[in-house]
């Protein structure tokens, strides 16, 4: 019976281990950073990192010490990245990764997701707070902070698309939306999508939480070694999820590889002009940016369409 | 960070002396309260290196290289000051060429200081995109230096009594060039630092600083200019080739970092401007006038304007061929008490912003102070006496 | 006010090469003035010890091996240099010049920044370690 079980989970154990979560997804996550990076240079007129440095970046990490602090609780210090990344994995089964359908799927997944997803945040704040280094409790604060006011915004103009396409699953939302621009009926909602987006991931202008001139690393400064690199791998996994999530619901869909990594990389183009062009915000400034005009946006986008359904209907 | 935490509102921030905003060592200590600082102090001299007594033990041509390298950004304006301090002191006319030079090679130093520092600048505010940029445009100013001295850094171009290259029209074509690249993107980051409104968030309104605080607290170059003090050495007391070729003030009326942005921008369209005039009207003569290896004994001082502000030297000669006493004041040294006095009241965000508006260069404005105190304070140590105090002190730390 | 003034920068960069170039596969020639490597030319010093005395980072020693006769060698540490060309100018002789094409001089190897300039066999005997009569150095 013993075997049966297991030929039976199989594919499951597959699906978590190896693809598309798993391994696959950590390497489509370095993958993603090195295109952040390089296209981030590329801009700048600078050359950027070669192929293969955030992999080395990692194994480097995963091969040093890790340093337990004095003053931390060393079970949630070991224990918080590796919540984060298993977030970040999890959501992954639920999220149409290279354009296949979703390895599970049921009502409300897209809830889930997205509350997978602020996981790796939420972990990041605890592990900033858990320490008692002054940079890391600024750091964690300001994670904390930021993840208050992007959040209500991001899940709003993930729920758009849901509303339309009348579910709350993601299969049944990408199967809607595939081949409807959505980005085209709902401009607004895009545009708070990505711009939460690069909130969530903290990169630059959202940098604030770990902005290297005033507190160093924020919130993991006192994580090095395998610590780190689980929050670094995270980080590439999140990066994914969210595109794959904006490209499906408000770009056509990704129903193949090939569409998959067309409309993800060109989403991420975007995303890293936005970076080069714009100065970080401090914490404050942030914070006010979204609850003035990111919240309002989506909730105007909102307003239109269910006007727009209620006349159409 | 092994101390307590403390978590009612004197939480205090170290920044340094190791810290990513700092490039060199030195140490704030902030106290905030939530993100609003609401105290300041800062202590200086982890990077002191002894230079003034140094140049004590080398002839008067050995220090123009030891002097230049109290600052690796504004190396030629030391070694300029430090030149007019001694041809003072020994008499000795330098000829007009040589001054002329002198003067062109301190305008493209400030040229490659105020690009690099705009660079530093936005790193600072989480602009990286404007940082990479104008770094790669100070590659041009670098390149040119090059080209004209031989080095891109501490260029020796000074010798006592005058210089020690000429310039040829080769050179100054590239220079022309050089400059007219220069301008044109200096005219765009001008409008990025003035009406980039992201860019704006960060520096408009930050550090205020009123003309009398400016002049009460002593600041001296573009940080006193941008808060409307008219205080530029090469204006109020002309040297060298400034005579024949006058610089004008440049003046900003808000004093927040937005001005000191425009300030310095602008301050670059006065270096080209004397550039070319130079350029165009290199008076012809020799490039040295032979100096005697004795000076004659006497005290001078002199005052130049180095990129960061007014640079003062006091020289003293005992008649032989080494000095008796070389006093140095940088100008960030004057600049420093501005800093813990603007950053309260401001977010924690804004403290390495202010920090980086006045320009700050750690290392050379480290350097001994030594007290006159009535109570039998020694103010000279022996070597031995240092030793003992190092030994003595580390007992008592340690018993 | 304006956001993203930066873009046009941007944009041009996107499908331009970067600024950066690869130093030891694609290097620029260097200026005429640059500072290189220093050269010794022993024909018409005198022996005066200028050199070895302005020199501010004390790479230059000037062995005087007989006076009368012009017998000089001339040591030179290339990683003390701070390639300021003092030496060149204080020389009076014009014995001194700085090359603008040996500027790479790092080395693995010690012996590559002891230099000594001069006739062969005063520089064998001296690298032999063979005593020399009335050895004067300058420093
Ligand atoms: S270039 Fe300067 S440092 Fe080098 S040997 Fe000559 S005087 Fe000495
Ligand atoms: S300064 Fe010139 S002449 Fe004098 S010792 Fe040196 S190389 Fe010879």
């Amino acid at each position: 019976m013993g075997s049966t079980t297991i030929m039976n989970n199989i594919p499951n154990l597959v699906a978590l281990l190896i693809f598309p979560a798993g391994l696959f997804l950590l390497l489509c996550g370095l993958f993603y950073e090195w295109a952040d990076r390089k296209l981030l240079a590329q801009l700048q007129n600078r050359i950027g990192p070669r192929w293969f440095q955030p992999l080395a970046d990692i194994i480097k990490l995963l091969a040093k010490e890790e340093v337990i602090p004095d003053g931390v609780n060393p079970t949630l210090f070991i224990g918080l990245p590796i919540i984060a990344l298993a977030g970040g994995l999890t959501a992954a089964l639920y999220v149409p990764i290279v354009g296949l359908l979703p390895s599970y799927g049921l009502p409300g997944d897209l809830i889930i997701t997205i509350y997978l997803l602020s996981l790796l945040t939420l972990c990041l704040g605890l592990a900033g707070s858990n320490t008692l280094d002054r940079f890391s409790l600024v750091g964690a604060t300001r994670t904390l902070t930021q993840l208050f006011s992007y959040e209500a915004p991001f899940m709003l103009a993930l729920l758009g698309p849901a509303f339309v396409a009348r579910s709350w699953q993601i299969s049944v939302i990408t199967t809607f939306t595939n081949n409807r621009w959505l980005i085209l009926s709902q401009p607004l909602g895009f545009l708070v999508a990505v711009i939460a987006l690069m909130g969530k991931l903290e990169l630059p202008p959202f940098d604030a939480p770990e902005a290297e001139t005033e507190i160093v690393a924020g919130a993991l400064t006192e994580y090095s070694g395998r610590g780190l690199a689980l929050f670094r791998l995270g980080k590439g996994v999140a990066l994914v999820i969210g595109l794959t999530l904006i490209a499906s619901f408000y770009l056509g869909g990704v129903t193949n590889p090939f569409l998959f990594f067309v409309k993800t990389l060109t989403l991420l183009l975007v995303v890293v002009a936005l970076q080069a062009l714009l100065t970080r915000l401090r914490i404050d400034q942030t914070v006010g940016l979204w609850w003035r005009y990111g919240t309002l946006l989506v909730l105007a986008q909102w307003l239109v369409t269910i006007v727009w359904h209620g006349v159409a209907t | 960070m092994m101390e307590k935490k403390i978590m009612d509102e004197t939480f205090t921030v170290p920044i340094g002396p190791q810290h990513p905003a700092l490039k060199e060592p030195s140490h704030f200590r902030i106290t905030v309260d939530g993100e609003i600082v609401t105290n300041a102090v800062v202590r200086l001299g982890y990077a002191h290196r002894g230079i003034e007594k140094a140049v004590e033990g080398r002839n008067w041509i050995q220090n123009l290289y030891m002097l230049e390298r109290i600052c690796g950004i504004c190396s030629h304006i030391h070694a300029t000051a430090y030149c007019l301090g001694v041809e003072q002191l020994a008499g000795v006319e330098v000829p007009p060429r040589a001054q002329a030079i002198r003067v062109l090679t301190a305008e493209l130093e400030r040229i490659h200081s105020h690009f690099l520092w705009v660079g530093v600048a936005a790193h600072e505010a989480g602009f990286d995109t404007l940082f990479m940029y104008i770094w790669r445009d100070r590659e041009t100013v670098m390149d040119l230096l090059e080209t004209l001295s031989g080095n891109r850094v501490n260029y020796s171009v000074n010798i006592l009594g005058g210089v020690k290259f000429d310039i040829n029209e080769e050179q100054a074509d590239a220079i022309r060039k050089g400059l007219d690249y220069l301008e044109e993107r200096t005219n765009h980051y001008l409008d990025v630092v003035s009406n980039d409104a992201m860019f704006l968030q960060r520096t408009s309104g930050i550090g205020v600083m009123t003309r009398n605080q400016a002049e009460v607290l002593g600041t001296v170059g573009p940080t006193a200019r941008a808060s409307n003090v008219a205080r530029d050495v090469r204006v109020e007391a002309p040297y060298g080739a400034y005579f024949d070729y006058p610089a004008n003030i440049v003046l900003e009326e808000r004093g927040d970092l937005t001005a000191r942005f425009v300030v310095r921008i602008k301050e670059l369209f006065e270096s080209y401007r004397l550039i070319r005039l130079i350029l165009d009207t290199l008076p012809s003569g020799d490039l040295e006038t032979r100096m005697p290896r004795r000076i004659k004994e006497g005290e001078t001082v002199c005052r130049v304007e180095a990129p960061r502000g007014e640079l003062f030297y006091f020289i003293k000669s005992n008649g032989t061929d080494m000095p008796e006493r070389i006093k140095i004041r940088t100008p960030t040294i004057c600049n420093m008490t501005s800093v813990v006095k603007l950053v309260i009241g401001h977010q924690l965000a804004d403290v390495p912003m202010i920090l980086v508006g006045i320009d700050p260069c750690f290392s050379c404005n480290d350097r001994m102070v030594i007290l006159d105190r009535s109570d039998g304070y020694k103010q000279q140590w022996t070597w031995e006496a240092l030793r003992q105090h190092g030994i003595d002190y580390y007992h008592e730390q340690h018993s | 006010m304006k956001i993203g003034i930066m873009i046009s920068d941007i944009s041009n960069s996107l499908f331009r090469r970067p600024i950066t170039e690869l130093y030891p596969f694609e290097r620029r020639e260097t200026p005429e003035s640059l500072r290189g490597m220093l050269h010794w030319n022993s024909e018409n010093c005198t022996g005066c010890g200028l050199c070895a005395k302005d020199c501010p980072a004390n790479a230059i020693d000037l062995i005087v091996l007989d006076k009368k006769a012009k017998r000089f060698v001339l040591s030179y540490h290339p990683d003390r240099c701070t390639f300021c060309a003092q030496c060149v100018h204080s020389c009076r002789q014009g014995c001194l010049e700085m090359s603008n094409e040996e500027w790479e001089l790092a080395s693995l190897d010690k012996d590559q920044f002891h230099v000594l300039y001069g006739v062969k066999e005063d520089v064998e005997n001296i690298l032999a370690g063979s005593p020399l009569p009335d050895v004067d150095r300058i420093e």
